[in-house]
């Protein structure tokens, strides 16, 4: 058993967090709240094939894995990137997990290369990337079915995090003829890798910040209640991150695995993403609940994060459903 | 990343599943000594059967076993209900340590009989003053001819009535900052001087001693790693404490998990959204300890150091299990909380969970300063 990342699986996280260092700072991120998703960073990560990562490669993708996807997942959370990336690749998974051959012919290369753009929800609900995409997927999460709704029906939706745009589809339109659970699972495994990005993001700030404000004379980041806050949220990112790892891992290799993991992982992560840059902002202190501090962009997107297909409580009655003795 | 077995892996798993399928460990039994000789015997058969030492080099009479198949040993062991072995100190804290800084004498001498459950060791560390603050610790040695006579007062020392050796962390010099005058030393039990005394807990039973030590006497070759030295080398003690211990405890919580859900499910307290809510959320906990258990021992094999996941496994642990007592206490009822039942104890006995091998407090202190890299607390 090996539970880290191999050579290759950390060569595209150390890519990533470089790239979008440099292409994705905070600026960015707040020109693009005011001004809509980040297009020239968009055409970088085309270019660099990412939308594709986890397709197969005889549909235009890399053929790569969910972890790696969860890898660069995680990375774009850490960046907060303001990108339709999350939307494109949960409706590629959709697709190509529950769409027929006809169905991934017609929509899968254009999702992987980043022509065409993507999103999936559930019917009515909050749907991440929904306004401007070409692939509409809308999913039943009780019946576990999916559909490709019309896409000029989506609703745009102002919402409490401006870095990526939102709306609400109907139900209906053609239905992908497969099983849509393991499309949905997938979807919960990427959004939760995205929450332990945010939330790493979160942490690394706060720690850097209570190592510099002094109060009293000292850097406040000497109190043990600080340093206790700080030790829950390290708490929160790395049991996350055990998490989504493990599901995105069962996702292709051991798929009987995966509903509950996805479950788990969608559990913990909703409510670790939340508290941890909830957590950011009390760190932060006062200017932690300005504008100015970036912190609240990364409570914002974990906020709706964590709404996203289901919230903790949601999941932990799945957990518990899926785990009942029979 | 891969979290299937290797193929060496589970041949050691299904090597020693089939052992222990023909070695079952049968039932606890009633009364302290009565238990204690079960592990005892449990340890003798273990060591017949080569499986008391896995994860001691082969030249020490081990399994030479790697980290991840030490961690399957304790899941394994922990899923055929067997108890811990009777030295289980020894074999965790004592051999590895006396591996590290002890003389080849020191190791022919003492690891052999470790190994075997023919001397069982305890571990004097913590005193009444000294418990978190271990080096503040009062015991004195002062050197007398060619050994040393030590006096003061040790608590928390399990096993200490069926010990022979003890595990001494004494002070040789107060004269030098507190770290520096430190001296560890193998303290022979079977002495007048050295007094146990039970330590009953919150539970009604004695699982802890008091130690009290009055003029006893150490050679010196009795000294592990040299005088002065007491500091590092308990810390190489306190560095194995949890490394495998801590997947036997998680199997533990799992199957106190399952009967609790059996329990929930039979009363039908299961189809209480708020007992699913909780029980789902246990659930989430328990298996991410392990998962993050997993992590850390997958990053010491590859990278030779833990990552930051391997200092939050015993704290998620403890928190877990209250959590899970406590709810016990609802789902079954007042009746969990009377006298004698088995949910009665779990929860009592949950509260030392995060007080013992380091408290909530003092992890969170580490996790801050060692891994996140926060200025000294205040």
């Amino acid at each position: 058993m090996r539970f880290t990342l191999t050579d290759d699986q950390r060569e595209i996280q150390r890519t990533a967090r470089d790239l979008l260092a440099n292409r994705s700072s905070f600026e960015k991120v707040r020109a693009a709240a005011e001004q809509g998703p980040d297009e020239a960073l968009w055409r970088e990560l085309c270019e660099l094939g990412w939308p594709g990562i986890a397709v197969a490669e005889a549909h235009g993708g890399q053929g790569l894995g969910a972890v790696e996807l969860a890898v660069l997942l995680e990375e774009l959370g850490y960046a907060c990137a303001a990108t339709p990336f999350l939307g494109t690749v949960l409706a590629a998974a959709a697709i190509e997990h529950a769409g027929s051959d006809a169905q991934r012919e017609r929509w899968l290369p254009g999702l992987a290369a980043g022509e065409l753009r993507g999103a999936l929800g559930a019917p009515g609900e909050l749907m991440p990337d929904a306004p401007g995409a070409n692939v509409v997927v809308v999913v039943d999460l009780a019946q576990r079915t999916a559909a490709v709704a019309d896409a000029d029906a989506v609703e745009p939706v102002q919402t409490i995090d401006p870095t990526r745009r939102y709306g609400r589809a109907p139900a209906g339109g053609e239905p992908l003829e497969g099983d849509a659970g393991p499309a949905i699972d997938r979807a919960l495994v990427a959004v939760s890798a995205e929450l332990v990005g945010l939330a790493q993001r979160a942490l690394d700030m706060s720690v850097e910040y209570v190592k510099e404000r002094k109060q009293f004379g000292v850097p406040v980041g000497t109190f043990q209640a600080v340093q206790h806050r700080a030790a829950q949220m390290l708490l929160d990112v790395e049991g996350g991150r055990s998490a989504a790892l493990y599901a995105a891992w069962t996702a292709d290799a051991d798929p009987q695995r995966l509903p509950l993991a996805a479950a788990m992982a969608k559990a913990w992560a909703s409510d670790a993403g939340r508290s941890a840059t909830a957590s950011a902002i009390q760190l932060h202190g006062g200017i932690g609940f300005t504008w100015e501090a970036d912190v609240h962009w990364l409570f914002k997107r974990a906020q709706l994060d964590s709404a996203f297909l289901g919230a903790g409580a949601a999941h932990r009655a799945r957990v518990t459903a899926l785990t009942r003795p029979t | 990343m891969d979290l299937s077995y290797t193929e060496r892996e589970r041949a050691f798993r299904d090597e020693l599943r089939e052992w222990l399928a023909a070695n079952p460990p049968g039932e606890r039994p009633q009364g302290e000594e009565a238990d204690y000789a079960w592990r005892r015997d449990w340890q003798r058969r273990l060591h017949e059967g080569g499986w008391a030492g896995v994860h001691w080099p082969v030249e020490y009479g081990g399994r030479g076993a790697s980290l991840m198949e030490t961690a399957i040993f304790f899941e394994e062991l922990g899923r055929a209900r067997a108890p811990l072995p009777a030295n289980v100190l020894g074999l965790l804290l004592g051999g590895p340590t006396l591996m590290v800084w002890g003389t080849e004498e020191q190791k022919d001498r003492y690891l052999p009989p470790i190994l075997s459950a023919q001397e069982i060791w305890c571990q004097g560390f913590s005193e009444p003053d000294a418990g978190s603050d271990l080096a503040a610790l009062k015991t004195r040695a002062r050197r007398d001819g060619d050994g040393w006579v030590v006096s003061g007062q040790k608590v928390w020392t399990s096993g200490a009535q069926f010990s022979k050796w003890c595990m001494l962390v004494a002070r040789t010099d107060p004269d030098v900052p507190k770290h520096k005058g430190l001296t560890y030393f193998l303290m022979d039990m079977e002495q007048e001087a050295v007094q146990v005394r039970p330590l009953v807990q919150i539970t009604g039973e004695a699982d802890f001693n008091e130690l009290f030590v009055e003029e006893a006497r150490i050679p010196d070759e009795n000294v592990i790693g040299g005088v002065g030295n007491g500091w590092k080398v308990a810390l190489t003690t306190l560095m194995n404490e949890r490394a495998g211990l801590g997947f036997f405890l998680q199997v533990r919580l799992r199957q106190l998990l399952d009967e609790l859900v059996e329990q929930a499910a039979a009363s039908g307290a299961l189809d209480d959204p708020r007992v699913a809510d909780r029980l789902g959320d246990l659930h989430v906990r328990t298996e991410i300890l392990r998962l993050t258990a997993y992590r850390g021992l997958s990053a010491i094999e590859q990278y030779g150091q833990p990552g930051p996941e391997g200092s939050l496994v015993k704290w998620l642990w403890s928190d877990t299990n209250q959590m899970l007592t406590q709810l016990a206490a609802d789902v079954v009822g007042p009746e969990a909380l009377t006298a004698g039942r088995p949910w009665a104890y779990e929860l009592l006995r949950a509260r030392g969970n995060s007080i013992e091998g380091g408290t909530t407090e003092i992890l969170k202190n580490i996790v801050a300063e060692r891994v996140l890299g926060l200025p000294r607390a205040r």
